[in-house]
């Protein structure tokens, strides 16, 4: 029974590993029995004419294998895969853009000197490389939030229709917005952990150009709890994701959120020298963290005075639905 | 002539899912006896349902994830058999779909004269 063992072999590479073995023994097994079946039927010797028969009632490896699989097996689903494709059409002529600056920025560095392909090949290079890195990121946050959002269905009669949120509702998210979030958290994660080289300033002097690494030996004392903080980012956005919307515990989550933002950055500011230039550096932080406290106190005004939809209608009184 | 062979096709798949709609009461109606895949069949096409193996087996799978099948390898004939019977909650469910398709049967009766 080559043809069966091929069939089968053939139907597991299409399975999840964890289920692949015992679902290849049972279909081995029932194939087996349904050829020996009909060559009992007909009167004649199991045969590669019988197999065929039955591998071919038995559908194309790969639809058979699909009908054992337990999930879609898919990394970006119809729900997704519009925002998914919008970011990659904002990113690649993004990143040909930038590409195309550091041409121009590179040729104007040699004057006098006639035109070089040089610069054009480092700025294709890291425009490929950096196009890569971003892509792969981007698409590990897509397949993310994907499996994040399947929802478990809403059992029939326990949906409540009064929980639908306003047409002007302040509380909906943009999918688009939030995954562009995850991934900017991702990216400035990643950046400050794995490459702190690139976190840099590009000075002009006269025709000259110089990149100076921005982060002093004193910033790594604060990156755990950056670490903490972006984690933390990430995670509520993931649950806001998965909600839909805003709710009001994911509201004071993102107060609480803001407030811990504007106090790691007043940490840094009032803390011995963390930066190359530290004095600007903590200049931009201060600002930084004065915004954060507006932001926070917007944040907390809004939640003392409103109550964000979504919550059950019934729960307020009817005549002041609380907007 | 195209016509005719998209109203086959179309009779085909709405035949196909009507069947599709009875297929796990029937399952779970004929699993109070343990059985291995290829005996279901034959005990389901026995009685005037015929299956496609390719359908019935991974059903039987997804059953059993769903907790509605208990399900134990067996060598039987110098051959491993993965067998089949209905769990208790499995019990449960074929009553309230029997129930269910009990009442759909006679309003259709009715609908259809």
């Amino acid at each position: 029974m080559d043809l069966i063992d091929r069939y089968v072999h053939e139907v597991g590479q299409h399975l999840p590993w964890n289920v692949r073995a015992d679902v290849e023994a049972e279909l081995r097994s029932l194939l087996t029995e349904s050829v020996e079946e009909r060559a009992r039927a007909a009167g004649r010797p199991a045969d590669a004419g019988l197999a065929t028969e039955v591998l071919r009632a038995f559908g194309v490896p790969k639809d058979a294998a699909s009908r054992y699989a337990p999930d879609p097996q898919y990394l970006i689903g119809p729900r997704l895969y519009p925002v998914y494709r919008t970011v990659l059409r904002i990113m690649v002529p993004a990143f040909a853009a930038v590409t195309l600056t550091l041409i121009i920025v590179g040729q104007f560095q040699r004057p006098g000197e006639p035109p070089s392909i040089a610069p054009f090949i480092r700025a294709a290079n890291g425009f490929f490389s950096g196009l890569l890195f971003n892509l792969g990121l981007v698409t590990l946050i897509f397949a993310l939030v994907e499996r994040v959002m399947r929802r478990q269905p809403v059992a029939a009669g326990t949906w409540d229709p009064s929980t639908l949120p306003a047409v002007n509702d302040p509380d909906r998210i943009s999918y688009f917005g939030r995954v562009v979030l995850l991934y900017l958290i991702a990216a400035v994660a990643l950046l400050f952990n794995v490459y702190p080289q690139w976190v840099s300033v590009v000075v002009f002097h006269n025709t000259d150009v110089q990149v100076y690494a921005l982060l002093g030996p004193g910033f790594g004392r604060y990156l755990p709890v950056l670490n903490a903080w972006w984690a933390a980012a990430f995670l509520l956005n993931l649950v806001v994701l998965r909600q839909g919307r805003w709710r009001r515990p994911t509201r004071w989550a993102e107060f609480a959120l803001e407030v811990a933002n504007a106090v790691i950055l007043a940490v840094i500011v009032v803390g011995p020298p963390a930066f190359a230039y530290d004095v600007i550096v903590k200049v931009v932080l201060q600002v930084f963290a004065v915004i954060s406290v507006i932001k926070a106190g917007m944040q907390l005004f809004r939640l003392l005075r409103r109550r964000p939809a979504g919550e059950p209608w019934h729960t307020g009184s009817p005549a002041s639905p609380g907007r | 002539m195209v016509m005719g062979e998209t109203q086959l096709s179309l009779k085909e798949n709405l035949s196909l899912e009507l069947r599709r709609g009875v297929l796990v009461l029937a399952v779970l109606t004929q699993l109070h006896d343990e059985a291995y895949g290829y005996s279901l069949k034959k005990r389901l096409a026995e009685n005037g349902l015929d299956i496609d193996e390719g359908t019935l087996y991974p059903l039987l799978r997804r059953l059993e994830g769903q907790g509605l099948l208990d399900s134990a390898w067996r060598v039987e004939e110098s051959r491993p058999r993965r067998y089949y019977r209905i769990s208790a909650a499995g019990k449960r469910l074929e009553k309230d779909l029997a129930a269910e398709w009990t009442s759909l049967a006679r309003v259709l009766h009715g609908l259809l004269g």
